[in-house]
């Protein structure tokens, strides 16, 4: 297990080195100039050429690579163009509210999706598998942006239940709360969709297996063989889909963020490249790539721990 | 065959929990429903307004983008501020003004004003602001807003003078610009002004949480008499129509730049007053005037006729004026009837025109960003350039490709638009279309010797009415020779609650919450 993190930890390594550099390059080849951007189409030649030196972007490209490489090898993640502020501060700030969101989303996309797919397969065929099948599928299908405007449309705008946007409020607090459960619900639907699903075609496969059918011949009540026997080996698949998808929604939340007026890592990501302010570019990229890959492994070592026959050694 | 396998109190068990999960969520949501409908009694003298993105900055001498100075407008204050219903400049943190010759601009400056910290009002304060925006150094994006001037000098603590290198006719303008308002040099010089801004208007930076929200509040030392708004918060809502529900459930009570597809949705909001007013930006058809068959005066005859922005200007539910004067009715240096001698659409003499030169079926791309409402005259006028005879693809780009492959002449004909935030026709004319601005903001590159003169003479000029009359006859002199076709004068718009009171947007479309109240 030691082996495999260790193993794992410098694959990281190298694989944000790749990242960075990919990233910093498809970024300078990217159209787009920072300092027009900045300066909007008002400024002058003389204006632009002054911001351009200003931020180092008069530099050879490489050279521009390296020192930024030198600034990470201390803990220096740049500035941003645009704002001045440190890369560093700028996602620390931001970073709580997406992984607030993701993790309420996680929250409800497990709770509804296993919840969901285990009644669906031990009632397989009945309405409520059926019910439960068609809204997965619709769950899976619906954008987000529609689904979170029709959310703020029917329970901030018409209902009055939650507010429209925001999340800036404590989450300990009811108002912190509410904030938090229309963003969560758009952004953990598909997710939810997702895990019924795969719950549900587990759940299926498990309990016709062998095994059960020997358990419940020999007496076993029902709630232990769901609950004890087949759930541990059924969550088996489920725990990789709500691994990968963990991964993916906090870098995600992008949409999500912009409907509901989220100050999150999605929003920052996004402003940035529309702004090419590179090093918050990069930043976020990196952050992103880094914890997709961190929950892989955790995914993998709670694999381990779930099934025995699983070893990595 | 799985049936069963679960008895019914289970599953009972199991979806009662969650009726109860519900019901709790719907009680905790009930809850505080009532609250926020007795804060909104209350009327408390603050007001929040949707910002679509957040400040670049807050130091008027390090940014210049229109969200920024949304809120350096309410902090800092410039030397003139331009009348937000008639345009016409007044002093504000000056007194009065002499010209003892054409090259010098005396100023005299209001006495006893103190910026937020404390460091009094004087002409160090500004000369020092001007000599940091001019300053290469510091590479402010409106450094050439003051360009021509040469030199500032302190004659008296209350009395600052300007020097140009030429006479600058849109002197007063220049200085009423919301990049030229005067900081705080104390703390310009110990702090970062673009974080924490100190200025000497109606109200005091407070908070700045980057992203989420700025909040300033009432400054009570005002040198005029306080504003009434104690609270003043720019809530950043990227999504409009976010934004929209905001001001319906009242957690905004104030946005402005509304887009035109959504403009019905605000109109039936019930306690929302929406503003719509005459603005001063323009928005237009430019070509590559280096390239061929854009030289050709008779090519773009035959466009400007074949191009009905009656037909664009109707789909914008009013938020579109249309008048084919480069200089709108709402900028210094347009006199009525210049769109007289514009092109009007004439679909036939357009056909004929096409033909008669061998430009039948001649394939153009035209390059649209995809913001704004570019798209959509891009379609339209796609469509109507078809109608007389041409073969047009519509090009889209995300705005800072756009930015950068426009800039360099990359392209055939394109879509621009300008803010004129100073409201000021050389300020239109100059950096769009003197040739001193090729490779710059001059992005249609239309170089005319003739016309340079003209917007030289409108800019080397302190006499207001001459200026007018240059200013007219270049207008009249591009109008003609069409290197754009203006596609629509842009209006000023703005929606908020009915509990706001005495809001103005200014034609250039910013606004001082100065003399706002909650009622």
């Amino acid at each position: 297990m030691i082996s495999l993190v260790a193993r794992r930890i410098l694959q990281l390594i190298l694989l944000l080195l790749g990242i960075s550099f990919i990233v910093f390059m498809s970024m300078y080849i990217a159209p787009g100039d920072p300092a027009t951007v900045i300066a909007g189409p008002t400024a002058s030649a003389s204006d632009l050429e002054a911001i351009r030196t200003n931020l180092g972007l008069d530099k050879p490209v490489l050279e521009q690579y390296f020192n930024y490489l030198g600034g990470i090898l201390h803990g220096d993640f740049g500035y941003s163009y645009q704002t001045g502020q440190t890369v560093t501060d700028a996602i620390l700030t931001r970073f709580p509210n997406t992984l607030k969101l993701a993790i309420a989303s996680m929250i409800v996309a497990t709770i509804i999706g296993i919840v969901a797919g285990i009644i669906s397969a031990i009632k397989q065929n009945s309405w409520i598998d059926v019910t439960s099948t068609t809204i997965a599928l619709f769950g899976v299908s619906i954008p987000n942006f529609w689904l979170g405007a029709m959310l703020i449309l029917i329970f901030s705008v018409n209902l009055q239940w939650f507010p429209v946007g925001g999340l800036n409020e404590s989450i300990f607090s009811i108002s912190g709360i509410k904030q938090l459960i229309l963003p969560a619900i758009t952004l953990g639907t598909a997710s939810a969709a997702l895990i019924a699903r795969m719950s549900r075609s587990s759940m299926l496969e498990i309990i016709q297996s062998d095994y059960i059918r020997t358990a419940k011949a020999k007496g076993v009540k029902q709630k232990s063989l769901i609950w004890v026997h087949a759930l541990r080996n059924a969550m088996i698949p489920v725990i990789t889909v709500i691994g990968i998808n963990f991964g993916s929604l906090l870098g995600g939340t992008i949409i999500t963020e912009q409907v509901f007026a989220i100050n999150g890592i999605g929003r920052l990501m996004i402003d940035a490249i529309a702004s090419r302010d590179f090093p918050i570019v990069q930043g976020t990229v990196l952050l992103v790539a880094a914890i997709f890959v961190t929950v892989n492994l955790i995914v993998d070592i709670i694999y381990a721990l779930i099934d025995p026959r699983i070893s990595y050694d | 065959m799985n049936e069963g396998m679960i008895d019914g109190m289970k599953l009972n068990r199991v979806i009662s929990m969650f009726a109860i999960l519900i019901a709790s969520v719907v009680l905790i949501s009930g809850c505080g429903n009532k609250s926020s409908k007795e804060i909104s009694k209350e009327k408390k003298q603050e007001i929040t307004y949707a910002s679509t993105s957040d400040a670049a900055g807050l130091s008027p001498i390090d940014t210049n983008d229109s969200i920024s100075s949304n809120v350096t407008m309410q902090v800092y204050e410039t030397l003139f501020i331009q009348d937000p219903e008639t345009m016409e400049i007044k002093p504000l943190l000056a007194e009065s003004y002499d010209n003892p010759d054409e090259n010098t601009w005396t100023i005299k400056l209001r006495e006893g004003i103190k910026f937020h910290d404390g460091t009094p009002f004087n002409a160090e304060a500004v000369k020092y602001t001007f000599d940091q925006l001019k300053d290469p150094d510091r590479a402010a994006p409106r450094a050439s807003l003051l360009e021509p001037v040469d030199s500032i000098e302190v004659k008296d603590e209350y009395i600052v003078e300007l020097k140009t290198k030429k006479p600058y006719g849109p002197m007063l303008a220049a200085l009423s610009h919301t990049n030229a308002a005067i900081v705080s040099p104390t703390a310009d010089k110990e702090d970062d002004i673009n974080k924490d801004p100190v200025g000497t208007g109606p109200f005091v930076f407070e908070e700045w949480e980057e992203g989420d929200h700025i909040t300033l509040r009432r400054n009570e030392d005002y040198w005029r008499d306080s504003a009434d708004l104690e609270t003043v918060t720019f809530k950043i809502v990227p999504e409009m129509s976010t934004a929209i529900s905001m001001l319906e459930t009242g957690e905004v009570q104030f946005i402005d730049n509304l887009p035109s597809d959504l403009l019905p949705r605000i109109e039936s909001l019930n306690d929302v007053k929406v503003q719509k007013s005459e603005g001063t930006r323009v928005s237009f058809l430019g070509f590559n005037m280096e390239e061929e068959p854009f030289t050709d005066l008779k090519f773009r005859q035959a466009v400007a006729y074949g191009i009905d922005q009656e037909a664009y200007v109707n789909q914008l539910n009013g938020l579109g004026i249309m008048n084919e004067s480069l200089i709108g009715p709402k900028v210094f240096g347009y006199k009525e009837g210049a769109e007289d001698v514009a092109y009007p659409f004439d679909k036939e003499k357009a056909k004929q025109i096409i033909e008669e030169n061998g430009y039948k079926g001649k394939k153009i791309t035209l390059l649209a960003a995809n913001r704004d409402n570019y798209k959509k005259m891009a379609e339209i006028v796609q469509s109507q350039l078809t109608d007389i005879g041409l073969d047009v693809k519509i090009e889209t780009m995300e705005w800072a490709t756009f930015l950068d492959t426009a800039r360099k002449g990359n392209f055939e004909m394109t879509f621009l638009g300008w803010a004129n935030s100073t409201a000021d026709g050389s300020e239109l004319l100059y950096p769009n279309l003197h040739s001193d601005t090729i490779d710059a903001s001059n992005y249609t590159r239309y170089s005319n010797p003739e016309f340079d003169k003209l917007v030289e003479e409108s800019r080397n000029n302190v006499d207001q009415d001459e200026r007018l009359e240059k200013l007219n006859e270049a207008n009249i002199m591009a109008i003609k020779d069409a290197p754009w076709i203006v596609m629509e004068h842009g209006t000023v718009s703005a929606a908020y609650s009915k509990s706001v009171d005495g809001l103005l947007i200014s034609p250039n479309g910013q606004w001082s919450l100065y003399n706002v109240s909650r009622k």
